[in-house]
């Protein structure tokens, strides 16, 4: 492509930026811009932060001197639990998804991210449920059994409030935030890479949130099963975690740290990721051991999956199978040591430029290699039993979670500020910020061991006067006060700089990565050609791309027929494969956001109708949004002028929506598994387990259902199977035999709910066989209004042999429903028999 | 294990603050390539590994010791608690004894506590005595407990269990043998 | 057992996925030999328990590393430079991954040598 004149530059831009930017005034709240949400994400969890560390405050100034009476043991219950929930939930994970979702795009050379609305309705999703869950502390009914909601605790006996329900639905909701924002990262980094970007030429902080979303879509499902299954204890009263018919109380635990453990990991990853992008640009050296680091994230990623139990090593489980998550536990700080030394390394070699953010850095290191070498003495199971639920936990989780997360966050904060404000943090007001924050924080939590060592529990909300924890207790809290000013002057500094600061130049730092290849402050559309890719590191060694970028030297810098179009690539060497055309500004997400909101509250108020029935609005609006992809006119219909070397990716089988719903299935799938893994644990370790003598469930139906949707699922296939060979004869005849094939087998399976005789609130084995009955009846029941869609689609020609793409994004659900029935069968219907049970 | 971990946290934090402010000079790739990697494999590989090796070493046969595994030679004194919200129910079998919020031993011989819970999770623990070990409803932990002097020791719930945890307390006795003998008669005859 | 080509990207995650399956059958395994057929507590560390796990361990990891050396062989040399930068980067990062995932299966099998599995 040769140089447009200046004159027919600007104009090209401005046709960018007519077909990227948000809708102007209210319309900002139907953007689906990555930019744009993901700065939504960043600023709300910032106030989620502020609040939280109000609630810390107070929990410090109760906790100030022996035996004061300040708050009372009731709302002290509701800040503690309040403080963990918002700082964990509503904080930690949504910034940095936030941080990620502005980012990786930007990094990576592309536009947007490969599902813009599902990034929006994350974010409204995340907004709603963050404000459901804090109004309850409005009203003082906050949930109060800790941030883990250890049953029988949090049970309906022993809370009966609403306490307990606004964590478990308000935090369900929440997390569906979280888990779309794993399937949309995942599938981004995988798929729309810049050209020519092969794994080993990404930028490494895009390897870690590759991991941080893979560990999302693994990680949050047992927790949404175990909420699941505890709202349906305390609401309907199945039986799950009551002794008494057969559950057990240690399942939630279970569940909640299979979720807890690598969720730490999750916080901790991206933090990582912006200490290993940060480094080598103030050594001005080339990280080092990139591959190292590459395997260090790897393995933390499985690791950290294997630990769940040293949260639990003081329920009396035996000791051998203790020591095999304490061999785990510490195996993990194997791959943290890598990077640390992998960053000594960098350092060592490079010559270090000193700003800002580096302080952060250091600080980070500090604070963060203390709480990780206490870690791996609470590893060791003997001196666990001594410290579980002390203080000294306290103070070890804080070092972890604020060394490990908070301070590399901020270091973040002020390197990537400019690219929002185009403006420079100021030095002077950011030392005395770091300094306060760095020395009220190690006085609040460094003595906070010594207070556990002494023997003072978590969680009171008094203590005696004499037991030798009274000055501790002080300092800490007068520590508190002095971070919580640290926190106010960065705040200060990071508001007046938006007014103050230096005009920054391109690139100020002098950083190695796309991003800074963008003008400052940021556009809706970052490139305006987008590059080819040959380096790491592609700022230091083409620093001329950011000219031959805005001029439009690359590719894609034209808008076609108003579109937002992006490249997808290989998921390996990152070569183009196809074009992909991305969807605008939509009301969708929000207006599904809200209905499920009022899902949400319903539900809270127990109006179960009007549940259902925005439940099913919901869904409808859901099928709304899949309506206007591919060719519908809206999206990007048959032209003859559609590009074809690369082509349009709704055109070809192997597009990104075909990965989205394979990612979304291995969440589903963990899902599944913790509901198996729930049925296997109550049969072999709970206390009381007993099932019926005979099988509540008639099993010659249930196989003969089996068989029907067997048949729906080949027939499905073999439609699929022609259409990526371009035949069509009989799609829609096919398309129709299997909805109507799967619509019989979903009607006996709701016959046989009917006529079972499942007693979910007497036993613990019925009340599981029916979550999984409804489980499959689900995914039967969607499997067959996609299709019946899909054969509507074909009629109006956004499906044929041209355009094979939807059924293809389909045909897994179909197989995935299709597993997990015969699955079900034989592990909830025939296992038990076979056992003699 | 305080001591080294203290040692690890501070070389660290000095080689990081000294990588800063050392200059590298020129040197070729090959050098530095060398450095590099020695950096990796000993700070990453062997320093981690061998510190875990020395620390598991002293850390299992440590938690051995707590374990309930039979005596070599006679029965290990039962006693029975049972956690409620907010008290703790305590109770001699041998000697149909019943005490709340009191628990009275012979030091000096180890003895089994067989831990459950009425109603929802609570934690058994005497920080001077030994680890904790928790009470769950519908299970029953052992926890072995040795207290090497008489005297008296504070114990206190160490899990979270509703709005008055934090008063959920007791207090352990432990007697000489022979005390402890006078001490039961006494009980008994009280009953 | 079927092996992908060392240079698939697969073999970056495979060793660490027969970690996680490895882990899972011993600690499900325990629960369940512990539930059905427990030896006394008396025995210590010599039970058929304990014998089954430290096998299986040995030949979990005996595999991770024959794939480790699979892959490390297969990775051209560095200096050969005709080679795609992401096959040899493929290879030996897996190589690495499968190595790592040898020394973790054989630690989990490691205290099964000292304690007494159902205490």
């Amino acid at each position: 492509m040769s140089n447009l004149p200046d004159q027919a530059n600007c104009e090209r831009e401005e046709r960018l930026e007519h077909v990227w930017a948000n809708l102007p005034g209210w319309g900002a709240l139907a953007a689906v811009n990555h930019t744009s949400v993901g700065l939504r994400f960043m600023a709300t969890g910032m106030v989620f932060f502020l609040i939280g560390g109000v609630l810390a405050m107070l929990i410090r100034t109760q906790l100030a001197l022996p035996e004061q009476e300040i708050i009372g043991a009731s709302v002290y219950n509701q800040i503690f639990t309040m403080h963990g929930t918002v700082m964990m939930f509503l904080f930690a994970i949504p910034v940095l998804e936030g941080a990620a979702m502005y980012l990786v795009p930007k990094m990576l050379g592309t536009r947007d991210l490969v599902f813009p609305r599902l990034s929006a309705l994350g974010y409204y999703c995340y907004l709603f449920g963050g404000v459901i869950i804090l109004s309850s502390l409005v009203f003082e009914i906050a949930p109060d059994a800790g941030w883990f909601m250890y049953t029988p605790l949090s049970s309906h006996t022993y809370s009966p409030g609403p306490g307990s329900d606004f964590w478990l639905l308000g935090i369900t909701f929440v997390e569906i935030s979280a888990i779309s924002a794993g399937v949309e990262l995942v599938v981004s980094i995988l798929r729309t890479r810049a050209n020519g970007m092969s794994l080993n030429k990404m930028p490494i902080f895009c390897w870690y949130i590759l991991a941080m979303a893979l560990m999302i879509v693994f990680g949050f499902p047992p927790l949404i099963l175990g909420s699941v299954l505890l709202e349906l204890e305390r609401a309907a009263g199945f039986v799950f975690f009551e002794t008494v018919g057969g559950g057990d109380p240690l399942l939630w635990q279970h569940l909640f740290w299979l979720f807890g453990h690598p969720e730490v990991y999750i916080i901790f990853l991206p933090a990582a990721g912006i200490v290993s992008t940060l480094i080598p640009v103030f050594a001005r050296h080339p990280l080092v051991g990139y591959r190292w680091i590459v395997l260090g994230i790897i393995t933390m990623g499985f690791i950290s999956f294997g630990l769940w139990v040293h949260h639990m090593f003081t329920v009396g489980i035996p000791q051998m199978a203790q020591a095999f998550f304490s061999v785990a536990s510490m195996l993990v700080a194997i791959p943290t040591a890598i990077q640390i030394f992998a960053w000594l390394a960098t350092l060592w070699q490079g010559k270090v430029v000193y700003h800002l953010p580096m302080l952060w850095i250091i600080g980070f290191l500090v604070v963060f290699v203390c709480g990780g070498l206490t870690g791996v003495m609470l590893a060791l199971v003997p001196f666990n039993w001594q410290v579980h639920d002390t203080h000294f936990v306290v103070a070890h989780m804080h070092y972890v979670l604020v060394g490990g997360m908070l301070f590399p966050l901020i270091a973040g904060f002020y390197y990537w500020l400019p690219h929002v404000s185009g403006r420079m943090p100021s030095d002077k007001m950011g030392r005395w910020g770091f300094w306060l924050f760095f020395g009220g924080f190690n006085v609040t939590f460094l003595l906070m061991h010594l207070t556990g060592l002494l023997g003072m529990p978590r969680r009171i909300y008094t203590y005696e006067a004499g037991l030798g924890w009274d000055w501790l207790n002080l300092v800490s809290s007068i520590g508190g006060f002095i971070m919580a000013i640290g926190v106010a002057v960065i705040i200060v500094d990071i508001v007046l700089h938006f007014r103050f600061g230096r005009r920054a130049e391109q690139n100020p730092w002098c950083a190695d990565t796309l991003e800074w290849a963008i003008p400052m402050p940021v556009n809706a559309y970052n490139f305006s050609s987008l590059p080819n890719i040959t380096t790491r590191h592609p700022m230091w060694e083409n620093p001329e791309l950011i000219e031959s970028i805005a001029a439009g030297e690359h590719g894609l810098a034209e808008v076609q027929n108003v579109r937002r179009d992006i490249y997808g690539s290989d998921a390996v060497t990152g070569k183009v494969r196809e074009v992909v055309h991305l969807p605008t500004n939509s009301w969708l997400p929000l207006l599904t956001a809200v209905v499920l909101a009022v899902v949400c509250i319903s539900l809270l108020i127990k109006a179960y109708p009007v549940a259902l029935a925005a439940a099913l609005l919901a869904l409808v609006l859901v099928l709304r949004w899949g309506w206007d992809n591919c060719a519908h006119p809206r999206a990007a219909p048959v032209r003859e002028d559609d590009p074809v070397d690369p082509p349009l990716h709704s055109r070809t089988c192997d597009g990104p929506g075909l990965w989205g719903m394979v990612v979304s299935l291995m969440a589903n799938g963990t899902l599944y598994v913790s509901l198996l893994f729930g049925w296997f644990y109550l049969w072999t370790a709970a206390p009381q387990w007993s099932s019926p003598e005979q099988g509540r469930v008639a099993l010659i139906p249930m196989a003969m259902s089996g068989v029907l949707l067997s048949l729906a699922v080949m027939i499905y296939r073999n439609a699929v199977a022609g259409l990526r060979k371009g035949q069509a004869d009989g799609l829609t005849l096919k398309l129709w035999a299997a909805a109507a094939l799967g619509l019989v087998h979903w009607c006996v399976l709701i016959w046989i709910l009917q006529t079972s005789e499942l007693q979910p609130t007497e036993l613990a084995h019925d009340a599981v066989l029916m979550v999984a009955l409804y489980y499959l009846l689900l995914h039967s029941g969607l499997a067959v209004i996609f299709t019946i869609l899909q054969a509507l689609r074909v009629k109006l020609g956004y499906v044929g042999p041209e355009l094979p793409y939807e059924p293809v994004v389909i045909q897994p659900f179909w197989v995935y429903t299709f597993g997990v029935f015969w699955l079900s069968f034989a592990a909830f219907l025939l296992l038990p028999m076979a056992w003699g049970a | 294990m305080l001591g080294w971990f203290s040692l690890v946290l501070v070389a660290v934090i000095m080689l990081w603050l000294y990588a800063i402010r050392r200059s590298p000079g020129a040197t070729s790739e090959a050098r530095a390539r060398q450095v590099q990697k020695r950096w990796i494999i000993w700070g990453g590989l062997v320093l981690p590994i061998t510190s875990m090796a020395v620390i598991l070493a002293f850390g299992i046969p440590a938690g051995h010791r707590m374990l309930p595994l039979p005596l070599d030679e006679g029965e290990v004194l039962r006693i029975n608690v049972t956690a409620h919200q907010w008290w703790w129910e305590v109770y001699y079998p041998e000697s149909d004894i019943t005490l709340k919020d009191e628990l009275h031993i012979p030091a000096g011989v180890p003895l089994d506590l067989h831990l459950t819970s009425a109603d929802v999770i609570h934690s058994f623990w005497v920080p001077r005595l030994g680890g904790k070990l928790d009470m769950l409803p519908g299970r029953t932990n052992v926890l072995r407990l040795h207290a090497d002097e008489p005297g008296t020791y504070r114990g206190q719930c160490a899990e979270f269990c509703g709005t008055q945890h934090a008063h959920m307390k007791f207090t352990v006795t432990a007697h000489s043998p022979e005390d402890y003998q006078t001490w039961l008669r006494q009980e008994a005859s009280d009953e | 057992m079927m092996k992908p080509s060392p240079f698939h990207p697969l073999n970056l995650v495979l060793g660490l996925i027969i970690w996680a399956l490895w882990f899972v059958l011993l600690y499900g395994g325990l629960s369940v030999g512990c539930a059905f057929a427990p030896p006394g507590a008396e025995a210590g560390a010599w039970t058929w328990i304990n014998a089954v796990s430290l096998a299986l361990a040995l030949f979990v990891s005996g595999y991770l590393l024959v794939c480790a050396y699979g892959c490390w062989k297969a990775s051209p040399p560095s200096h050969a430079v005709e080679v795609e930068p992401i096959k040899t980067f493929t290879s030996k990062t897996s190589a690495a991954v499968y190595l790592v995932s040898a020394l973790a299966s054989l630690a989990l099998g490691l205290p099964g040598i000292l304690l007494p599995p159902c205490v």
